[in-house]
């Protein structure tokens, strides 16, 4: 069947997996170590869709399918926890009943639960809460769940490829032919030929399209994270307000991992953590928990989004977080030239459902697409 | 502060073969990591370097390798805690290297077994009422070994014997018989094989490095406390 070539090791995974399974030969190329780009750095929660009801419903109801999922195929890549919204104060209270409508429109269950009941399951909760709210969020490993992907399409004879960056794309007439590929071990360059590139690079998939001097003007969108020891609760904390920063603590293992910061960065190779950003962070979660200013810092680093400048939106943590596939036939007059932008891991199977079901499209076959009911090889069988 | 001085230990398979020190001179910001320093590296003056990464706080355990002697993860390891500007990064010992940094822990997977579950019970919050836990199922949370290697890496006696068992995966075979004791006579059989836990010499080199407070030792010490009772009824 027609060859599809990866650009991108992160949500490249579970595209290859897909691809795999409808009979494709598939092709992986990732210039460092696989998910070492947005796909691995995130604070790793497996969103109910909670975080996006008060803005953005679909997204929200999006997933919570994907949620329920991801629990299915992959139930060891997630830990069985739960999440709570807290209303910190008066404000945030006047966004509860919006908030519960919107979960419930978007199919995601809830439970309301008082502050002492809030406090009683998760004592350093602030005394002061107001209200909370129990949804189906849970903590993801970033690492493992994408890597059951990877694991699972090499199982079925995907060719998994790090440290083989692309630096050229190849195309004739206007249509694609291959990628031109550096094997950073090897110190070669070679040829890789493609029916069809699937450019998945997230916030690097503007430096792709610029290969063929096609503009996909990406937004790289930074966000910091910090990560505290030790693990305050069971659950991840949210803060019952629209979406904004510093509103979130993810526990896992040991650790409480506090986010995020937004702002729009020229590069998404840019590691420079604005300084100020961390001790918001601190701040503005300590808020919700009161224990975290006392706590010692692990690591502080930051992860971009992949977002389009075709967002009208300013504020980027009010950017739709919707998955796009594009098809540079169409836009640039490019035959056999995907690229997929937006979304998030928490979504990264439909991601790949979309970009495959384009694929059959192109490619002109109708083969359905199982993964929703394929569960995953464990990610320890990639290196076995 | 100052400009610092990496020398990393470079290899390409036939190109830079045998391996060879590369020194690298840069200015790094106060908060930077060993991590930071990697990604400054690679961007800015050497595209081809190798190392791994990805969740950059800890938890994934692919950025693991020998910073100054010593197995470590370099992103949550800081450079101004390494109080010296001399820094030597090394790839972990015991495992096949691939390229500059970049090791396979294949040997360490080989024995880890997918059927030994990542997770645990919460038992803190084994009360909570899960959303979606209608059929009962317990809240959990990850196992805190991140499967990095730095406990095989720093064993003097995984560094002679490949065919060790090794720190890790007995960590993992006492984990897993606690949760799950239909499967404890299996487990201790296989920890008290000849390349199981009988050839620890207890260094404690594996317990010093865990980036993640493991203490394989510990695990190790009670897989053969639970041997000596057994010995002859197996």
């Amino acid at each position: 069947m027609e060859k599809i070539v990866i650009i991108g090791g992160g949500i490249g995974g579970a595209i290859a997996h897909d691809l795999a399974l409808r009979g494709f030969t598939v092709v992986v190329v990732e210039k460092g170590e696989l998910c070492c780009g947005s796909t691995g750095r995130h604070h790793g929660l497996l969103h109910s869709g909670a975080r996006y009801a008060l803005h953005d419903v679909a997204t929200a109801a999006e997933c919570m399918v994907e949620n329920c999922i991801l629990r299915t195929i992959a139930p060891q890549a997630l830990e069985q926890n739960d999440g709570l919204f807290v209303a910190l104060d008066d404000t945030d209270m006047t966004h509860y009943a919006q908030f519960l409508l919107n979960c419930k429109a978007a199919g995601i269950p809830c439970r309301e639960l008082s502050a002492d009941e809030a406090r009683s399951m998760e004592p350093e909760l602030s005394p002061t809460i107001k209200a909370a709210v129990q949804v189906p969020d849970a903590t993801m490993d970033a690492w493992r769940l994408a890597m059951h992907f990877f694991a699972s399409a090499r199982a079925n004879g995907a060719d998994i490829r790090p440290f083989s960056e692309v630096v050229g794309l190849l195309a004739n007439d206007g249509i694609i032919t291959g990628v031109d590929v550096r094997d950073h071990q090897r110190q070669t360059t070679y040829v890789e030929k493609a029916d069809m590139v699937v450019n998945a690079t997230g916030p690097w998939a503007g430096q792709i399209a610029a290969l063929l001097n096609i503009n996909l003007p990406m937004k790289p969108s930074p966000g910091v994270m910090v990560s505290m020891q030790p693990r305050l609760t069971g659950m991840v904390i949210n803060r019952l307000h629209p979406a904004g920063e510093g509103d979130i603590v993810v526990p896992q293992r040991n650790q409480s991992i506090l986010g995020t910061s937004a702002w729009i960065a020229d590069d998404p190779d840019e590691v420079m953590l604005p300084a100020d950003h961390v001790k918001q962070m601190i701040d503005l979660c300590s808020q919700m928990l009161p224990q975290l200013a006392q706590l010692p810092v692990v690591a502080a680093w930051s992860a971009s989004r992949p977002l389009l400048v075709s967002d009208t939106e300013a504020d980027p943590t009010k950017i739709s977080r919707a998955s796009e596939v594009i098809d540079h036939a169409k836009t640039d007059g490019m035959q056999g030239l995907l690229s997929v932008v937006g979304g998030k891991a928490t979504t990264m199977r439909a991601m790949a459902k979309k970009v495959v079901d384009r694929v059959c499209a192109k490619t002109g076959r109708e083969i359905p697409c199982t993964t929703e009911h394929t569960v995953l090889h464990h990610y320890r069988r990639f290196f076995q | 502060m100052h400009s610092i001085q990496i020398k990393i230990s470079r290899f390409k398979p036939g190109i830079i073969d045998p391996p060879a020190f590369i020194a690298y001179e840069l200015t790094p910001a106060p908060d930077w990591t060993v991590l930071d320093a990697l990604e400054q590296i690679r961007i800015h003056q050497e595209p081809s370097l190798m190392y791994r990464r990805a969740c950059h706080h800890a938890s994934c355990g692919t950025c693991a390798c020998t910073i100054n002697g010593v197995e470590r993860l370099a992103c949550k390891t800081k450079l101004t805690d390494l109080k010296t500007q001399a820094i030597t990064l090394e790839p972990l010992r015991c495992f096949q290297r691939i390229g500059d940094l970049v090791t396979v822990r294949n040997t360490l997977f080989q024995f880890m077994q997918p059927d030994w579950s990542c997770l645990q019970p919460d038992e803190k919050r084994a009360d909570h009422d899960l959303l979606l836990g209608g059929d009962g199922r317990a809240v959990t949370k990850f196992e805190d070994c991140i499967e990095c290697g730095c406990c095989v890496s720093a064993c003097p006696v995984a560094r002679k014997n490949r065919r060790f068992l090794g720190p890790a995966v007995l960590s993992a075979i006492n984990q897993e018989k606690k949760k799950n004791p239909s499967t404890e006579n299996d487990l201790l059989t296989l920890a008290a094989a000849p390349d199981g836990e009988a050839l620890c010499q207890r260094a404690l080199a594996c317990s010093r490095v865990c980036p993640t407070g493991v203490y394989p030792a510990r695990h190790i010490a009670e897989l053969r406390n639970q041997r000596k009772p057994m010995g002859k009824a197996n």
